[in-house]
């Protein structure tokens, strides 16, 4: 059980997920689950959610940190069209795996989340787009969405509220790109995922052009409790303007890689050392990506950071989807850096001018640098290439593969500069 | 409005402006590749990048919308960069192959890399090759030049409505391709060439034939359909390289058959110098010879004469001016689709204008395959439909359209009446009536439920009619067109303003013919009869091919066996087998002129291509034919024939002293008086025979043209096609079959297809069945044994 009183909260979506077979309805039920979804039905309206989940402070576990609450209150109402809710579950950015064990063993608190959040927001279709590869994860969603259907938690006037919703699971097809949400909502509209610019916003005009939230599933999960122990009891979790707890997972070098849910503000070494078993070599990480492999690096002297969104902003990174890939002094960041740059090269939509032609130059770049092969005269066009990309494109994904590059030409220079020298020696 | 300050100057915009569209309208320039007005914005291309006072990032102005107060600035050093990097990735892959690349000299990625790429590129790792795709005729793909704005895309969809082009895989593999490895399914492939900022997709027909510097620009009017596009001629020396669209003209796109006749300007079929028949084929001959043996065919006969509508104004006021002074007992046919005579409660012409049609709240076509008689026209039926708003469609076909329609429904021609009564009897129940209506309605017996689509558009605020040739030519136009006209008027849609009244032309200048000629005009077939019954000494054909063209190809065949043939024209048809005398006159593009297109547009051709042989200017060859005729000449200069048009028509002199030129319509004949009720007369056969206009095989010009006869053969359709309970009813198989007509048994293949309305013939007029277009109902029976 979650405690009421905030100072005691450790953790808020991983509060059940040890519980065994806590995947199945009864036994969700049996702690908790879906316990206070008829008084939200019953006794909420619309704007009395949105404004709780403002006052929350919630801001989106997906990777962009935007405030959850502000979100909803941009989807106009009565517009004529249907208003949709997407759950984000496609979890591609390397290093993230937190969403799936949500997924696959409390599936019934991302459906809560998602009840609720439909009714605040007026919708009756729902989908959750789902990472092609967690095959088993779908199958567990599907078999408790199936649950909540026959216990009229989902489908037509759930629990007699007079509110009806239905939700699907919709399997991506393995691109990265379809994490992103307007690209996410290309794809479920059975087109090739490319995302769109900017605006309209899908709150505005998404899924079919209509009114559309597009959320995390860990964003999604973390409403329940928000909405029973109330917006300010979650806004007093964690730290300023960095409300609530948030799960992050963590590997690379470490003793205990996995998910650990924490308070926000928590430190970094706090998290690495008491958490995960501290670094398997070594007293501090050479560096650290913290919030996914979209996310600048940090390195040694970033090891005492709070966790929250501000001060990883401050320090030149961002908290993203929270995914902390540690690295000791054994690392070879410009190999981690090709590899990367493989990735974002690999899984560019293509159509940005910039990170179509400057991922695959990166990456060649890279494979050469790697090599020894690369002149000095490489590294300035390296920075160029990669500088030109960020901010540029329609969506970050050109961020993400330019981060990894500047960040090792940041902070190695000299492994860099010992690179080339190397071989023209 | 919206004011924002654009480095530094103050803009207003109307509120939803893209930063981008703004500064073009104000002649800052911004560069960029992938925005098109007319396309949907992708924003992919990142080459209009400015800044936003404020802003983190530089921002794409093609899809940023403007604010108030908004401060931006397109000129900075950072942008300079941004930009000079843009154009650094754009060529990592791009082959440097200008030299030999048709688009170099025109390039936007060749003029911005000049003007804002880097002075070298950096990139040194191994190069992208593309595998090219055949997209027909008309378009030359080189891939590995494709810059991927997905322009072409773009337009595939959204214009020419196919979807045929796409784009595969992702990342720097990503290319663009045809879907299918075959022709465009379009009319308007041509424009790919131009929609391509780069040589990606070039002008295959022109290909590597020239460099941009090196052709001239000449200024015509296409008058290929009545919709007569600017065009831009651009010749090197005698030779016409190309036809493209005029930017800033009220179509910036053509379709294939106005771009691709050009090699017809210049093929074997021209008439370059007066000719004289000789046994079976025909002998060069002076002037003076010519003149000779026509004034010795035409003196003191009973003439008619058939002309072609597509002359300039000028032209056809000659023709007028040559036939009162020499002919004046003569008639004049110049219509090969129109079977009824008598006059129509509105004449040919557009009462709206396109844009009208577009954003009316309801169109409706009736028996007209307008994709292929208007192709710029069902651009914007497509157009309208992308933005949700309704088309319905009814007719003997359903003419493929690449679009969605929201109603349609197939009927044969005899069943217009029964239609036209349905619809009246709905909107009389709605208290819509007009004065007549009850006696049209009681002279038809059944009624179709076809009507109901009518009625149901006809209740919108506003209706666009369209009146296709299935109507135009049918044996009773003018009572259906009269029933038409009831309901319009009934409905609101006849009042000033809020005319919705289109009938579909045969040609150019359709509202100048009526009001010129409307009094001495007959049915082509008319003239054909009485040249067969012996009423008729000669016949003067100017322009047109009534063998190769029109409805009255047995009648016209018939006919000259009987009469001799005087031909004055730029080109010739199948008809000039016919001919004693050929006399040369210039072609559209050779001349200045006037033209109107169906809207009533005043259209000016001004810089024509030189000429090829001995043509004239065909008032000039009238006024000769007059004064050889012993004729005092009418006019003496192209100032007094202007005179005499303008006389005749000063709505046309107002247009062209205007500075709005485009914004000038001549409005189109109405006949209050054409009161005409429907006939009852029954149909000799049971089936309705409805023949196919194809774009790339009808007219002089297309016939000649060898690039549009093989855009004919990729999209021809079966030559006989009915509907396949219609031949189920007949316990008949598909394949050879008889048709019986008043024209005796002809056996064709016979193909199915289910998008024939039951009991139509359809034909292709220009296939081996053309002879059929004179039948207006047949019947099929099997052949020989097996039926
Ligand atoms: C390239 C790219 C990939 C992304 N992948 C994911 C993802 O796998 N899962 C996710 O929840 N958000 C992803 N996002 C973020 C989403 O676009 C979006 O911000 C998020 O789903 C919003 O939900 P939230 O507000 O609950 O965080 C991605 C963004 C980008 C630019
Ligand atoms: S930035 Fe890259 S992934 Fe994102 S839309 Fe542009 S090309 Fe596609
Ligand atoms: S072929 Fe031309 S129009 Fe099409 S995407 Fe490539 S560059 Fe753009
Ligand atoms: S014109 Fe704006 S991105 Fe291409």
């Amino acid at each position: 059980m979650i405690p009421s009183d905030p100072k005691q909260v450790t953790q808020i979506c991983f509060d059940r997920i040890r519980i065994p077979d806590q995947r199945r309805l009864e036994v969700a039920r049996a702690n908790g689950a879906y316990s206070f979804l008829p008084t939200v039905l019953n006794e909420f309206n619309s704007e009395q959610i949105i404004e709780e989940v403002k006052k929350s402070g919630l801001r989106g576990r997906g990777g962009a940190g935007f405030p959850t609450g502000l979100k909803w209150s941009f989807v106009p109402r009565n517009t004529g069209k249907p208003t949709y809710l997407l759950c984000n579950a496609d979890e591609g950015e390397p290093g993230t795996f937190k969403d799936r064990d949500i997924m696959r063993y409390d599936p019934h608190l991302l459906i809560e989340g998602m009840i609720m959040a439909g009714y605040a927001l007026g919708v009756r279709d729902a989908y959750i787009y789902i990472r092609g590869e967690f095959v088993a994860e779908a199958r567990v969603l599907n078999e408790a969405i199936a649950e909540a259907y026959a216990a009229n938690l989902l489908g037509e006037n759930i629990l007699g509220s007079g509110y009806s919703m239905h939700l699907t699971v919709h399997r991506g097809a393995g691109a990265y790109i379809c994490g992103e949400e307007t690209a996410l909502i290309e794809s479920l509209e059975g087109k090739p995922g490319r995302p769109r610019f900017k605006p309209p916003f899908p709150a505005v005009e998404g899924f079919y052009r209509c009114p559309t939230v597009v959320n995390n599933v860990e964003t999604l999960s973390t409403i329940p409790a928000i909405l029973k122990h109330g917006g300010d009891w979650h806004a007093a979790i964690g730290a300023p303007n960095s409300a609530g707890c948030k799960i992050f997972s963590v590997s690379g070098h470490v003793n205990r890689p996995g998910n650990y849910e924490v308070p926000m503000g928590t430190p970094l070494k706090t998290l690495i050392e008491d958490y995960c078993g501290g670094l398997k070599r070594g007293t501090v990480p050479k560096a650290i990506i913290p919030g996914g492999s979209s996310a600048p690096w940090l390195t040694s002297e970033h090891y005492e950071l709070p966790l929250t969104f501000d001060d990883l902003v401050k320090a030149g990174s961002m908290l993203g989807s929270g995914a902390i890939i540690v690295m000791d002094e054994t690392a070879d960041v410009i190999k981690i850096a090709r590899r990367l740059s493989h990735f974002y090269a690999h899984e560019s939509c293509g159509q940005c001018t910039p990170c179509r032609e400057g991922t695959g130059w990166l990456e060649r770049l890279m494979i050469r640098l790697e090599a020894g092969k690369a002149r000095a005269s490489d590294i300035e066009v390296l920075r160029d290439a990669a500088e030109h990309m960020a901010g540029r494109t329609i969506c970050a994904l050109a961020d993400g593969a330019a981060a990894p590059v500047l960040s090792m030409l940041k902070h190695f220079p000299e492994e860099v500069r010992a690179r080339v020298v190397e071989k023209a020696a | 409005m919206t004011t924002l300050f654009i480095d530094d100057k103050e803009i207003t915009v109307e509120p939803g402006t893209s930063i981008l569209e703004a500064c073009r309208r104000h002649g800052i320039e911004v560069p960029y590749f992938c925005y098109h007005p007319e396309l949907s914005v992708a924003a992919n291309c990142r080459m209009c990048l400015v800044e936003v006072e404020g802003w983190n990032k530089p921002a794409a102005s093609c899809c940023t919308p403007v604010s108030e107060g908004m401060k931006v600035r397109t000129r900075t050093e950072a942008l300079k960069k941004d930009r000079e990097m843009i154009m650094e990735y754009l060529l990592i892959h791009h082959p440097l192959d200008c030299p030999v690349c048709d688009q170099g000299g025109d390039c936007k990625l060749q003029d911005y890399a000049v003007e804002y790429g880097p002075s070298k590129g950096r990139y040194s790792e191994p190069k992208r090759a593309v595998i090219n795709y055949d997209l027909g005729p008309f378009v030359n793909t080189c891939m590995t030049r494709c810059i991927h704005c997905t322009r072409c895309v773009r337009f595939a969809n959204e214009i020419a409505g196919t979807g045929d082009i796409g784009v595969l895989n992702r990342g720097d593999h990503m290319t663009i391709a045809g879907i299918v490895e075959e022709a465009l399914e379009s009319e308007l492939s041509g424009n790919l060439p131009d929609i391509c900022p780069v040589g990606a997709l070039l002008d295959k027909p022109s290909h590597d034939l020239a460099r941009p510097w090196e052709l001239s620009h000449h200024s015509s009017t296409c008058i290929q359909c009545p919709n007569g596009c600017d065009i831009q001629i651009e010749s090197r020396g005698e030779q016409v390289m190309r036809i493209r669209p005029v930017e800033g003209s009220p179509e910036p796109f053509i379709c294939d058959r106005g771009r691709y006749v050009y090699d017809s300007f210049r093929s074997p079929a021209r008439i370059l110098e007066p000719q004289i028949r000789q046994g079976d084929g025909f002998g060069s001959a002076t002037w003076e010879e010519a003149f000779a043996r026509t004034v010795e065919l035409l003196k003191d006969k009973r003439v008619g004469i058939l002309f072609s509508p597509y002359w300039s104004l000028e032209g056809l006021m000659s023709i007028r001016l040559m036939r009162d002074a020499v002919f004046p007992d003569a008639k004049v046919a110049f219509d090969l689709h129109r079977r009824d005579m008598r006059p129509f409660a509105f004449e040919e012409g557009f009462s709206m204008t396109t844009e009208q049609i577009e954003s009316a709240d309801q169109v409706v076509v009736l028996g007209c395959d307008l994709r292929q008689r208007l192709p710029l026209l069902m651009l914007r039926l497509r157009k309208r439909s992308r933005q949700g708003r309704p088309v319905t469609r009814i007719g003997a076909m359903n003419y493929r359209t690449n679009m969605s329609l929201s109603n349609d429904a197939l009927i044969r021609p005899r069943d217009w009446h029964a239609v036209i009564a349905r619809a009246m009897e709905q909107v009389q129940q709605l208290g819509k009536t007009a004065a007549g209506m009850d006696e049209w309605m009681a002279s038809v017996d059944g009624r179709h439920e076809a009507g109901k689509l009518l009625a149901d558009a006809l209740m919108a605020d506003t209706c666009a009619l369209i009146v296709g040739e299935e109507i135009r030519s049918h044996e009773d136009a003018a009572s259906l067109i009269y029933g038409l006209d009831l309901l319009m008027r009934a409905c609101g849609h006849a009042e000033e303003g809020r005319d919705g009244r289109n009938l579909v032309p045969e040609a150019m200048n359709a509202q100048m013919l009526s009001a010129v000629f409307g009094d001495v005009r007959a049915s082509a077939g008319e003239l054909f009869a009485l040249a067969q019954a012996g009423e008729l000494d000669a016949l003067v054909l100017v322009g047109s091919d009534p063998v190769g063209d029109g409805l009255f190809p047995s009648a016209a065949k018939a006919a000259l066996e009987r009469v001799p043939l005087v031909q004055v024209g730029a080109i010739e048809g199948e008809i000039s087998r016919y001919a004693e005398v050929k006399l040369p006159a210039a072609a559209y593009v050779e001349i200045e002129g006037t033209f109107l297109n169906m809207e009533g547009r005043v259209r000016t051709a001004n810089k024509p291509v030189k000429s090829l042989g001995e043509e004239r200017p065909l008032w000039k060859v009238m006024m000769r034919l007059a004064m050889e005729m012993g004729s005092e000449p009418p006019v003496v200069s192209l100032e007094e024939l202007r005179e005499a048009l303008y006389a005749a028509m000063p709505e046309v002199r107002d247009a062209c002293n205007s500075v709005e030129c485009d914004a000038c319509l001549i409005r189109v004949g109405r006949n209050r008086d054409a009161r005409a009720l429907p006939r009852k007369t029954a149909e000799a056969f049971p089936l309705d025979v409805v023949s196919r206009y194809s774009m790339y095989r009808e007219g002089m010009w297309a016939r000649a043209s060898e690039l549009l006869s093989e855009a004919g053969r990729i999209h021809a359709l079966d030559d006989v096609l009915v509907h396949p309970d219609t031949l189920a009813e007949l316990g008949l198989k598909p394949g050879p079959l008889v048709v019986e007509s008043f024209l005796g048994r002809h056996t064709f293949d016979i193909g199915v297809r289910d998008d024939v309305s039951p009991g139509v013939i359809y034909i292709a007029k220009r296939g081996v069945a053309g002879d059929l277009s004179d039948v207006t109902s047949a019947r099929l029976v099997g052949c020989g044994g097996d039926s």
